[in-house]
């Protein structure tokens, strides 16, 4: 497959994304692990067979030495370009995102990789967390429920493309897992706040009231996606996440 | 590899060492199990003792480690977990047998659990460890302690500290351990191989352990609200508020969190806080910063817990005397959006303003379901207002709920009030999820088996306090109505039969020669109604006797009886006093008591019921059909008279209906796993009079007045043994038998007897029926005793047995008792079509339940079936 006369649309530190006619190729680059990407492929192909309207992988690949996967083209823009550019509608964009979101929780995909196993794995990488911290969210996450409910793992704006005919998908299953939808919920909830707190409300407001969820139980999840998050390493984040990370459970 | 297998590791840090840890401490704990009483006690002594010794290291080390509360309070609380721990259970038996009653066969044994899992916190985990191995030393278990790993140092010292001790003073080694490097892997392993669970910890701690599949005793988070009533001793309030929130900088889990106050003393209150150094934060900034300091997305910021009011206000950026003792801020909402409506474990308190005392115990209400659910309430007020006291009391659901009282030292108890168990475990209830509601000691550690041996009823002999015989001695014992007891109206109640023959004049003539007024009933009918007893009830009430007296055969004894129970106690309920009852001594209804208006005296007119010496009486309502028959000692009359010249005239049938029924009580007494060694003897004598002296008064009537007087006297007899011993299936059947084909009452009894006794006397019985007394089947020894004694001979009790019963067919056949009851002209099909609902009625009949062999109600059919045909 010949890269260069493609488009060039996301550029990260791992990955390369292209755009053709139909379909979009993800490169990533030599170091990123073989399982990560045979990962994603799966997860997008187990995600697809809940029936979600979801990019379908048409193929897993090896273009010059790196893996790549090829998937399904969505025509469209992100919801976060459509909440920027029409702010004055933020307020419809967020409950279609809500909807969105509870429709996929809605689904259930029983091969899919568990959350709390995740979760545990990244609460434990975390060395810079002491044991004590370590040993608290692990407490914490070893409380709450344990469902299957297909999470997006990073379910935000970007990551969902509204078509031409105004259909909303979701893209991009890399982190997908099957577990509490507080959890994913918590985790949107998170991604907002890093950027803007007035649109966390907004969004955990509308997501409580439709889900009929108790606030004070997402609330109990925070600290243990902030780990996750933590996991990312992004040196900007580390204060605000310590902070939500630093709670003290009732002894 | 033996070798090896034994070895107990020095450090626990993996799962393998953790399994090998436990599997030494439980057999040091079978070894600790075998410990009497005494060496236990010599090792809690020495243990509470070292602990005691310790408490100002260990607080300083808890201190040091956890960067979290006081140590000078730690060290009080450490005090408190040695000292006031062994003080309440000093004395208490822990050891095998722990309460013994032998009158009553009773013993309770108390046996250790074995391996105790504890999960000791960071707020207090000296003094947690402390307390948690010196309840498990007394109760001889074994505990294992999962640490915090912010405290793990301290609290293994302490529990060395115990252990040291312990094992000098006698104790296993290892019979205190621990998990040296703590991980949620090795606490969740420790809570799913022990025996039971101490889990004192967060909530997520408690639903571990509340998941692991053991036992636990799990406490939860506290959010206590306090009510200061605008009675309240303002003084007293706010310095004990301020002792209790104040200790260890806030970190025990039942301090105030938040104070309600009355409107009328608000200003007051919030000028002593003031007084005391307590710092109000100013509306605005001040209180914000805070707020979102202590409580970040709904969970309490870790900087805060057990640190100083001066260090949270640098925190969060407001200045304030370092020596201030509270921050409080003033707010409103109680809703759990409000950061000052959460717990804090620290010095700060939110602070209310209620206008009514209802609104207060709203707010508090609130304040305990925002995350406080089953722990510790607290209030203020004047200890006059007990109706404040008690409203408060049922609106809280915590399990403690304290009055007037520093809650942080008022909910571990024994220090502001003394029957308060004094503990660091406090049980939340089921509101809290928790498996205990109260404070948590010794007694949740052991496990009491109670041994009960057979002990047998108590058992009586009740019959009239007056039973007068003898020929001609009615108006002997009559007299002593006047002469003795003054009475001065007597109420007789009769049947017309008697009325019209005079047989009612001898007893008027000696009334009116005493001058007692009387007056007569005598409409009572065979099978009397209630509507019957109701117009005599009437009438007496109108009359007002202080004297009823029954001259008859069963039926007016038995509607006397009702009569003077409606007399007495017109508000008695028929139904509930005619509810079935398994004991007569467990019924659930009590019977109301007789005889404060009246005295009873029974005289029979014929040999048969043993009504004027039984507690029983049956009625029937004659609306809907159905017999309410009573039966309570209640009933018993004051004076039986049994003067044969009141019986001299009963015509032949029911010379024979009624002896044969004498018959069937004095048996059926004898054979009742309700029989004892005062009923015997009296039935023993009836059975044997009856067989003497029926068939010549059958025959003779008046002319054999011997033979009448026996038969009175056999029918007084036989009452008062089945008066104490009841009666057994024969009457169950003769009952059903008598109401759904109207045969006469000892007819029916008759045409069955030889056939129950049969049925009854067999050695292996499918069912026996239950009384303590009744140990074995022993019908046909007893019918056989019977038999001997009536004269009858056989080498073996079964060929007594079959000699007995052909006696007994010899008599029904001297007294024109026919062979089956198809040959009283009871219809075949009519008989065969209401037959299963006999059976059902008649097993339901309260007689069926002293009946020797519990019977099956196929069997009773196939009974009735060989009787309606004579086999």
């Amino acid at each position: 497959m010949n890269l260069e006369k493609k488009e060039l649309i996301v550029k990260r530190a791992y990955k390369e994304v292209y755009k053709c006619e139909d379909h979009i190729i993800k490169v990533f680059n030599e170091t990123h692990p073989k399982s990560d990407v045979l990962n994603e492929a799966l997860n997008t192909a187990r995600v697809e067979e809940t029936g979600l309207d979801i990019p379908a992988v048409q193929e897993v690949a090896q273009i010059d030495g790196k893996w790549a996967l090829v998937i399904e083209y969505k025509k469209g823009k992100t919801l976060e370009e459509m909440m920027t550019s029409d702010e004055a509608n933020l307020e419809k964009y967020m409950e279609q995102f809500v909807d969105l979101q509870l429709e996929m929780h809605a689904q259930k995909a029983p091969l899919l990789n568990k959350l709390k196993d995740k979760l545990t794995r990244q609460i434990n990488s975390l060395k810079e967390l002491d044991a004590t911290a370590r040993y608290e969210l692990l407490t914490r996450l070893e409380s709450m429920p344990k469902h299957n409910k297909v999470c997006h793992g990073d379910f935000n704006p970007s990551n969902v493309i509204i078509g031409e005919d105004g259909k909303a998908t979701i893209v991009d299953w890399a982190h997908a897992t099957q577990g509490n939808a507080s959890a994913d919920a918590a985790m949107t909830y998170l991604l907002f706040a890093l950027k803007d707190q007035k649109k966390a409300d907004l969004y955990i407001n509308l997501f409580c009231k439709k889900s009929d969820t108790a606030r004070q139980y997402i609330n109990q999840w925070l600290p243990i996606v902030a780990a996750a998050q933590l996991t990312k390493n992004n040196e900007l984040e580390k204060d605000f996440l310590m902070k939500w990370i630093n709670v003290f459970d009732y002894q | 590899m033996a070798e090896k297998e034994t070895l107990i590791p020095e450090i626990v840090d993996s799962v393998e060492t953790l399994e090998a840890k436990m599997k030494a401490m439980r057999e040091a704990q079978k070894v600790f199990a075998t410990f009497t009483q005494e060496q236990v006690d010599k090792i809690f002594y020495e243990a509470a003792m070292a602990a005691n010794k310790q408490r100002i290291p260990l607080a300083k080390m808890a201190v040091e480690e956890t960067k979290r509360g006081i140590v000078e309070d730690k060290i009080i609380k450490n005090h408190y977990a040695a000292e006031y721990i062994y003080n309440a259970y000093k004395s208490t038996k822990t050891c095998g047998v722990i309460e013994e009653d032998p009158a009553y066969g009773i013993k309770k044994v108390a046996d250790p659990i074995g391996l105790v899992a504890a999960v000791i916190p960071t707020t207090n985990p000296t003094s947690t460890a402390i307390f948690k191995t010196l309840i498990c030393l007394k109760t001889r278990n074994a505990i294992i302690i999962s640490p915090h790993p912010s405290a793990k140092a301290c609290t293994i010292e302490a529990a060395k500290v115990v252990l040291e001790a312990a094992v000098k003073a006698g104790a296993p080694e290892g019979i205190i351990g621990w998990i040296d490097v703590p991980s949620l892997e090795l606490t969740n392993m420790v809570m799913k191989s022990a025996d039971i669970i101490l889990a004192t910890g967060g909530p997520g701690m408690v639903k571990a352990a509340y998941s692991s599949g053991k036992p636990a005793l799990g406490v939860g988070a506290g959010n206590t609200p306090v009510i200061i009533d605008d009675t309240a001793d303002v003084k007293n309030a706010v310095n004990s508020i301020i002792h209790s929130k104040t200790f260890d900088n806030g970190m025990i889990c039942a301090s105030e969190q938040s104070v309600t106050v009355l409107d009328s003393v608000y200003e007051e209150v919030k000028k002593e806080f003031a007084y005391r150094g307590c710092y109000f934060l100013k509306p605005g900034e001040e209180l914000d910063k805070v707020r979102k300091t202590i409580i970040i997305n709904g969970a309490l910021n870790s900087k805060i817990p057990g640190k100083s009011a001066y260090e949270i206000a640098q925190l969060a950026g407001v200045e304030v005397p370092e020596s201030t003792k509270i921050l409080i801020g003033e707010v409103e909402s109680v809703d759990i959006s409000e950061e000052f409506a959460h717990e804090k474990l620290s010095p700060v308190l939110g602070m209310y303003r209620a206008k009514t005392f209802d609104e207060a115990l709203e707010k508090a209400a609130q304040l305990v379901a925002d995350g406080g659910y089953g722990h510790t309430a607290s209030l203020y007020v004047h200890p006059s207002q007990t109706e404040k006291i008690a409203k408060h009391a049922a609106a809280m659901k915590t399990c403690r709920i304290l009055v007037n009282t520093p809650s942080s030292h008022g909910g571990i108890g024994d220090l502001y009030n003394f029957k308060l168990a004094p503990s660091l475990t406090l049980g939340c209830g089921s509101w809290g999820g928790n498996s205990v509601s109260e404070n948590v000691g010794v007694k949740h550690l052991i496990n009491v088996k109670t041994v009960a041996e057979r002990r047998e009823n108590m058992l009586w002999f009740r019959v009239p306090e007056k039973v007068y015989f003898k020929k001609g001695c009615m108006p002997v014992a009559l007299d002593e109505l006047g002469t003795i007891m003054h009475k001065k109206k007597a109420f007789i109640v009769t049947d017309s039969f008697l009325y019209k023959n005079g047989y009612v004049k001898p007893i008027e003539a000696k009334l009116d020669e005493m001058g007692i007024q009387h007056t007569c009933f005598y409409e009572v009918a065979p099978d009397p109604t209630l509507q019957c007893a109701r117009l005599g009830t009437d009438q007496m009430r109108a009359f007002e006797p202080d004297t009823i007296i029954a001259l008859g055969g069963g039926s007016a004894m038995d509607a006397a009886k009702i009569m003077w129970v409606m007399y007495e106690h017109p508000e008695a309920n028929f139904e509930d006093m005619a509810m079935d009852f398994m004991d007569i001594r467990k019924r659930v209804y009590t019977f109301p008591e007789m005889g404060q208006k009246a005295y009873f005296v029974a005289i029979p007119t014929s040999s048969g019921t043993g009504s004027e010496v039984t507690p029983f009486a049956i009625i029937t309502d004659a609306d809907t059909g159905v017999k309410w028959p009573l039966a309570d000692y209640q009933l018993l009359p004051n004076m039986a008279i049994v003067d044969v010249d009141n019986m001299m005239s009963q015509p032949k049938g029911l010379t024979s209906a009624s002896g044969i029924d004498v018959m069937t009580h004095a048996i059926e007494a004898y054979v009742s796993i309700m029989a004892s060694d005062y009923t015997n003897g009296l039935a023993l004598q009836a059975v044997k009079t009856v067989f003497d002296y029926l068939p010549s008064a059958y025959e003779n009537g008046a002319n054999d007045p011997i033979a009448r007087e026996k038969m009175a006297n056999a029918s007084c007899l036989a009452g008062m043994a089945f008066a104490n011993a009841f009666l057994g299936l024969n009457h169950s059947m003769a009952h059903k038998l008598g109401a759904f084909h109207h045969l006469p009452h000892g007819v029916a009894n008759a045409v069955l007897l030889t056939e129950v006794i049969r049925y009854n006397a067999v050695e292996v019985p499918t069912k026996m029926g239950t009384f303590s007394q009744y140990q074995y089947p022993q019908a046909l020894k007893r019918y056989a005793e019977l038999g001997r004694y009536a004269g009858c001979q056989g080498n073996t009790d079964e060929e007594v047995l079959e000699s007995f019963i052909a006696k007994l067919e010899d008599l029904k056949e001297k007294i024109g008792i026919k062979k089956s009851i198809q040959e009283y002209g009871i219809d075949e099909e009519y008989f065969l079509d209401t037959l299963d609902d006999m059976v059902e009625q008649a097993f339901n009949d309260q007689c069926t339940g002293a009946n020797p062999r519990y019977p099956l109600m196929k069997e009773m059919k196939e009974i009735y079936l060989k009787c309606y045909y004579g086999k």
